[in-house]
C-alpha cells in the first residue's frame, strides 16, 4: 500500500530523524497514543505499529507523513488566535493516503489544532518546498547557511526528505536570488512603512522583513482571508492599528512556519520546531541567536513583528511587546530630559523621578510668578526691549541693563518685533488714559487668552493704571 | 513665541492690577505662564488642549459646558499603570490618557515647562535686583 511504502520509506528516514528528539517528539507524541488506540484501518496500524517503539521513529514516520499536510494546515493557520474557528476543517487535509484518516483521528485528539474549514488542496511537496525554503530564508542569513550545511550534512536518502532538501538548498539559493527581486517590489511599501522609524538598523531589517512578508504573501497567494489581508496590508500604509494586525498576521504566519508544530502559535514554541526542519533543529539553536537579532530587528517596524525565540506569539502578546517596547522608548527620552536621571534604572524609580522633576518645575513657575509680581512694571513698556535684553545677555553683555533702564524712562516704542508692534503702540496711547479695558479685542487680537486674563481682571480692578506709581517704579528700577 | 506670549502677558498683568496684592497677581502671572505654554505649544498636544481648555472654561462656563476637551482624546480610565497616577496627576489632560501617550505628553510638558522656567528666570535676572 501507499502508506506502507511510505512508512517504510518514513521509518528509513526517521532513522536518520530520531536523532531530534526535542521538538517534534513532542508536537507528535499525542499522536502516539490516539495512533495506537483508533487506527481506521489495520494496515496503517499495522505499519504503524513497528515505529511505535521509539517515540522518535513514530515522531518521524508521523511527522513525514503529516507533514504535507499539516504544512497546509500550517501555512492556513495563520496564528494561533485567529484559528479557533472549526476543527472540521480536517476533513480538508490533503488526503490521498488512508493514513489520513487516522491522521484525521490524531488530530483530533490535539484540540489546538484547528485547521480552516476551506483548505484548498495544494501539492503538498510544493507547499511543503516552498515552507522550508522560506524558512530558511526567513530566519537569517546565518540561519540559512547553516541549514544548508545541515541539510547537507544529513540528508537521508529518503525518497521525501531528499527531494525536500534538495529542493529546499534550491529554493534557498533561489529565493536568496528572487529575495532581492523581492526586496525591491516592496520597497515602496518598505518606504511607506518604515518612514516612522528612527534607526537605519530597523529600515533594514524590517526592509528584509518586509521582503520576506511578500515572499511569504507571494507564495502562499490568496489562500486564505488571513494572507489576503496580509497581502493588502503590505499595500496599504501602515496605520498603528492595522499595522498591529498585519503584524501579528504575519507574524503568526511566519511563526507557524519556523517554529511550529500543529499546536496553536499560544504554545509555548521554545520546543517546537519544522518537522521537515527536524534537521535543523540544533543547528536551530545556535541560529536561532542570530535569528532573534534579526527579528528583535525585525520587530521595530510597523509591518512585521517577530515573536522572539521562546515567547508567545499570541496576537495580544505581541502588540503588547510592541507596546512595551513604545513605552520604553519614550522612558528613555524622558531619562534624557530630566537631569540626573541616567543613572536611574527601573521604572518605578524613573516615574518617580519624573514626577519629583515636573513637581520641581511648577514650584518654579509658581516661585517666580512670586518674583515677577513684585518685581516687575517697566515691562509693560517696553518688553521688547527686555526680549532684546534678555537676548543680549544670553551673550553676556553687562551694559544692557543700563541701556534698559535708559529706555526704561521713555515709553517708546521700538517696533523691533512685529507681533508686539501694534500691542506696543496701543499700550502707549493707553497708557496715560487707561481706564480698564473696554477694547480688550484690539489688544488682545493675537491672544485670546489674555482677554480672560484682562477679564478677570476687569472683574475686581477696573480702573486706570495709576501711570505716577509706574513711574515711580521705574525710577526705582533705574536706581 | 513662548517668550512673546509671556511677556505681553505679564505686562499686562502688571498694568491692570497695580493694586492688587502681589500673591493674587502671581496667581495672575501663573496662570498666564501655563496660558503661554500651552498656545505656543499648539493644539496639538493633549496637555496644552487641555490647559486651554481649562482656561477657557473657567472663562466662559456656559459655553464648554459639554467639556468637550475630550473629545479626540482617548478615554481611558487610569487602571493600567498606577504608578503613573501622580504623573497623571501632575500633567494636565493626563488622566484621559493611555500611558503611552502620557509619557509622550509627559515629555513634551517637561520640555516647554523648562522652557517657560529659563524664561520667566531670564526676566527675574534682568529686572535685576532693582526691581522693588
Amino acid at each position: 500500500m501507499n502508506e506502507n511504502n511510505k512508512f517504510g520509506l518514513e521509518n528509513s528516514h526517521g532513522d536518520h530523524l530520531s536523532n531530534h528528539s526535542s521538538g517534534v517528539s513532542a508536537d507528535w507524541q499525542f499522536n502516539t497514543p490516539a495512533v495506537s488506540a483508533a487506527p481506521p484501518h489495520p494496515s496503517t496500524a499495522a505499519s504503524l505499529v513497528p515505529p511505535l517503539t521509539s517515540s522518535p521513529f513514530l515522531s518521524a514516520p508521523m511527522a513525514e507523513a503529516f507533514v504535507p499536510g499539516l504544512w497546509n494546515h500550517r501555512t492556513m493557520s495563520v496564528g494561533g488566535s485567529n484559528i479557533q474557528n472549526s476543527t472540521s476543517a480536517i476533513s480538508s487535509i490533503p488526503i490521498g493516503r488512508s493514513i489520513a484518516m487516522s491522521s484525521e483521528g490524531m488530530l483530533l485528539s490535539a484540540p489546538p489544532v484547528i485547521f480552516p474549514p476551506s483548505v484548498p488542496h495544494f501539492p503538498a511537496d510544493l507547499g511543503f518546498i516552498e515552507r522550508a525554503a522560506r524558512f530558511s530564508c526567513l530566519s537569517g542569513g546565518s540561519f540559512m547557511d547553516m541549514n544548508l550545511l545541515r541539510q547537507s550534512q544529513s540528508v537521508a536518502p529518503a525518497r521525501k526528505a531528499s527531494k525536500v532538501v534538495m529542493e529546499t538548498q534550491v529554493q534557498n539559493t533561489e529565493l536568496s536570488m528572487t529575495r532581492d527581486k523581492v526586496v525591491s517590489l516592496p520597497a515602496a511599501y518598505g518606504s511607506i512603512d518604515q518612514s516612522q522609524m528612527d534607526t537605519q538598523r530597523d529600515r533594514r531589517s524590517s526592509h528584509i522583513s518586509n521582503s520576506e512578508s511578500q515572499e511569504t504573501n507571494f507564495s502562499e497567494g490568496g489562500q486564505e482571508g488571513n494572507i489576503d489581508s496580509s497581502d493588502v496590508a503590505g499595500n496599504s500604509s501602515p496605520s498603528d492599528l492595522g499595522a498591529n494586525k498585519r503584524k501579528r498576521t504575519i507574524q503568526d504566519m511566519e511563526k507557524d512556519q519556523v517554529q511550529r508544530g500543529p499546536q496553536s502559535s499560544s504554545d509555548a514554541t521554545k520546543d517546537n520546531t519544522e518537522t521537515k526542519h527536524k534537521v535543523e533543529q540544533n543547528s536551530s539553536k545556535h541560529g536561532a541567536k542570530n535569528g532573534k537579532d534579526n527579528s528583535e530587528a525585525a520587530k521595530e517596524g510597523y509591518v512585521h513583528v517577530r515573536a522572539r525565540r521562546g515567547q508567545a506569539t499570541n496576537s495580544h502578546s505581541l502588540a503588547e511587546r510592541v507596546r512595551r517596547e513604545k513605552i520604553s522608548e519614550r522612558m528613555k527620552y524622558l531619562q534624557e530630559l530630566v537631569p540626573g536621571c541616567s543613572k536611574v534604572t527601573g521604572k518605578a524609580v524613573m516615574l518617580d523621578e519624573i514626577i519629583n522633576y515636573v513637581q520641581s518645575l511648577q514650584r518654579q513657575v509658581e516661585f517666580l510668578s512670586m518674583k515677577l509680581a513684585a518685581v516687575n512694571p517697566q515691562l509693560d513698556l517696553s518688553g521688547e526691549r527686555l526680549l532684546a535684553k534678555n537676548l543680549r545677555r544670553s551673550h553676556g553683555s553687562p551694559l544692557s541693563i543700563a541701556g534698559f533702564s535708559q529706555e526704561m524712562s521713555y515709553p517708546q516704542v521700538y517696533p523691533t518685533v512685529n507681533p508686539s508692534d501694534t500691542y506696543r503702540r496701543t499700550m502707549n496711547t493707553r497708557l496715560p488714559t487707561m481706564s480698564g479695558y473696554k477694547e480688550p479685542s484690539m489688544q488682545m487680537h493675537n491672544n485670546p487668552w489674555n482677554e480672560e486674563i484682562v477679564m478677570q481682571m476687569d472683574y475686581d480692578a477696573n480702573h486706570p493704571p495709576n501711570a505716577q506709581e509706574i513711574n515711580r517704579k521705574l525710577d526705582g528700577f533705574a536706581i | 513665541m513662548l517668550a512673546f506670549r509671556f511677556l505681553r502677558a505679564l505686562t499686562l498683568v502688571h498694568r491692570t492690577t497695580p493694586n492688587s496684592s502681589n500673591a493674587a497677581r502671581s496667581r495672575r502671572i501663573q496662570r498666564a505662564a501655563f496660558a503661554s505654554m500651552a498656545y505656543s505649544a499648539g493644539p496639538r498636544r493633549a496637555w496644552s488642549r487641555a490647559l486651554l481648555c481649562r482656561f477657557h472654561f473657567h472663562r466662559a462656563r456656559r459655553r464648554c459646558a459639554g467639556r468637550s476637551r475630550t473629545a479626540g482624546v482617548p478615554r481611558r480610565p487610569s487602571t493600567t499603570g498606577s504608578p503613573a497616577d501622580g504623573l497623571r496627576r501632575l500633567v494636565p489632560g493626563g488622566t484621559e490618557m493611555d500611558y503611552c501617550s502620557l509619557l509622550e505628553e509627559t515629555a513634551d510638558y517637561i520640555r516647554c515647562l523648562s522652557k517657560q522656567v529659563k524664561l520667566m528666570q531670564s526676566i527675574v535676572d534682568s529686572v535685576g535686583p532693582g526691581g522693588r
